[in-house]
């Protein structure tokens, strides 16, 4: 009896786990252990030769090496930065506007905004690359109905990036308002009835409930959003490989054009283990910072 | 649930319809422009797809073409071998989804309804993988895949894909809502645990089987980087998110954009069509993971 029931669960537990282990947890521990060789992607691993912590050294130093890694580093950070701080206000006003009963058209509104996030990024590249265009593409021409001048986007270093950021804000929000109405429908509506009793407007209302409440999604949210952030490829790839002048030189792209396309293995695994330090050390802050303002009374 | 039961007394209610009329109003005109701002992108990439090559070079841009045509698909065509990039594409997500369901229903059902040693500890382990992005394993998952000789094949593709956390997340969300007594009343009648698992609890739940089979199926579809890393320089193998690229390399300049505005709407289509289809299951289980998670 007792010994069929192991045999199912491991029976149960054997395909995904040995896959999981196989190509995620072993290429994970690997990345480790490079990340301390000196060692060519196009040979064995057999061929790899411990320098200790030299590939940290290098990508941290002032060559070429480390400064084409610390602008990717940086570029990652404020592209992040302002991919959360777009995403999350954004997905919380969209959020009720889908989730509120007095107009018609949330759910439509929900199935559009969701939509985009089906879009393969390739081609949300691919569309934002024409869309952007400074003569032939309609942004410029709407921003011209309004009297600001034409921008440019792309081509330019100072306005590249954050172009990024707001194609990718596009594609991402509607999955994150699908969030945000989940919270929100996980307040009790009972709250805004006694609020209003008392009355407390609408602003009072949202500051003081919907808000404090909306705490843990917001909270998932920032972490997904972070996750995602850290995986922009397909734009620097496709369109401006990583420029012009390193300005759009993202670590998905830089690390795999070390790692892979240089086959510099080793300096590519430290550039791997110093983003995953990275997301460990911003996650967990996060959650410490977030701990105390759960304790805090509504 | 709804918002009468929530609200019994209906004279509260009345009194503020009356005074935000002008609110509901502009919540309204509110939720178009927004749906507009939305949906641009994608109304302008079809629009473009129609227009004569000089239409999408005019300045200032043309927003609709005057006599559509359907020239630029056409063009797609001789550029790119199309056929067999959507069948590349259709084999990677199919095979990948295919078994992540069996997968995740497996690994999904023992964490729900088996007690083992260290099942919390194994099943924090798993999930999170969720949180590691694709590029920290990338380098070595190269090299393995390499070892195993299936560089440059659809299965080198494939085959690190077989098994997710997410779908294993999902189904033990969902399984441990099928009620104890259906499955003893399953074992007493002597079926296999292979058979109470895809007999009698995964049509249980099938609405997280046709959500896991939306995600898995979009998400490879679209899945961009491990492609392109393992593929390199066998075209015949490249699924349809690659070989757009090459539209973008033709004819560079704007001399291109009807050819890359009808190749993203092909790409596009299949993805976007199922979650239409089927977005209620998408929602549904966006909502559990992120809620319950």
């Amino acid at each position: 009896m007792s010994r069929s029931q192991t045999q199912s669960t491991v029976a149960m537990l054997a395909p995904a786990t040995g896959l999981i282990a196989v190509f995620i947890f072993v290429p994970m521990l690997l990345t480790i252990w490079l990340s301390f060789q000196s060692w060519s992607t196009e040979t064995g691993f057999e061929t790899a030769r411990f320098i200790g912590v030299q590939n940290f050294i290098d990508i941290f130093s002032g060559s070429s090496i480390g400064r084409d890694f610390k602008s990717a580093l940086v570029n990652t950070l404020i592209y992040t930065v302002f991919s959360v701080l777009l995403i999350l206000p954004l997905s919380v006003l969209l959020g009720l506007l889908v989730h509120q009963k007095l107009a018609p058209g949330g759910v439509v509104l929900r199935t559009v905004l969701f939509s985009t996030y089906m879009v393969p990024m390739i081609a949300v590249a691919l569309v934002f690359s024409k869309l952007y265009s400074p003569t032939e593409g309609p942004i410029n021409q709407v921003l011209g109905w309004i009297g600001i001048p034409p921008q440019s986007w792309l081509s330019s270093p100072q306005t590249a990036l954050g172009s990024i950021v707001i194609l990718n804000v596009w594609q991402q929000v509607g999955y994150f308002t699908v969030l945000a109405v989940a919270g929100l429908t996980q307040i009790p509506e009972v709250l805004h009835e006694a609020a209003r009793i008392d009355g407390a407007g609408s602003l009072r209302r949202f500051r003081s409930i919907t808000l404090p409440l909306l705490g843990n999604t917001l909270l998932f949210s920032a972490v997904i959003a972070i996750i995602n952030s850290v995986q922009v490829f397909e734009p620097v790839a496709l369109i401006t490989q990583g420029g012009p002048i390193n300005a759009t030189n993202v670590l998905t792209y830089h690390i795999r054009r070390v790692g892979i396309e240089r086959a510099q293995g080793g300096l590519g695994s430290a550039m791997a283990v110093t983003l995953m330090l990275s997301l460990v050390i911003i996650i967990t802050a996060l959650f410490a910072f977030a701990r105390p303002r759960d304790e805090r009374p509504a | 649930m709804s918002i009468a039961a929530a609200l019994p007394d209906s004279r509260p209610l009345e009194r503020a319809r009356r005074h935000l009329t002008p609110l509901a109003a502009g919540l309204t005109l509110l939720i178009i422009v927004v749906a507009v701002v939305a949906a641009f992108p994608l109304a302008w990439m079809i629009l473009t797809s129609l227009k004569t090559p000089q239409e999408t070079m005019h300045v200032p841009p043309v927003w609709l073409p005057a006599t559509p045509s359907l020239d630029a698909y056409a063009k797609v065509a001789g550029v790119i071998s199309i056929g067999r990039s959507f069948l590349n594409s259709a084999i990677i997500a199919l095979v990948t989804t295919a078994a992540i369901l069996v997968t995740s229903l497996m690994a999904g059902y023992a964490f729900a309804k088996y007690r083992f040693r260290y099942r919390e500890a194994l099943f924090a382990l798993l999930i999170a993988t969720m949180f590691l992005p694709p590029i920290v394993t990338l380098i070595p998952l190269y090299r393995i895949v390499g070892y195993l000789g299936l560089t440059g094949s659809l299965a080198g593709v494939v085959v690190p894909n077989l098994a997710n956390a997410f779908g294993i997340f999902l189904m033990r969300q969902f399984i441990r809502g099928v009620p104890d007594e259906l499955i003893e009343a399953a074992r007493v009648d002597g079926a296999s645990e292979l058979r109470v698992l895809f007999q009698i609890v995964a049509p249980s739940v099938l609405p997280a089987i046709a959500a896991l089979t939306l995600f898995a199926f979009v998400y490879h579809w679209n899945s961009y980087l491990w492609p392109l890393t393992v593929l390199q320089g066998s075209a015949d193998q490249y699924p349809i998110v690659i070989s757009l690229s090459r539209l973008l390399s033709y004819n560079r300049g704007a001399m291109n954009t009807g050819l890359v505005m009808a190749g993203a709407t092909l790409a596009v289509l299949p993805p976007v069509v199922l979650f239409v289809l089927l977005q209620r299951f998408f929602v549904d289980s966006v909502i559990s993971s992120g809620v319950k998670g």
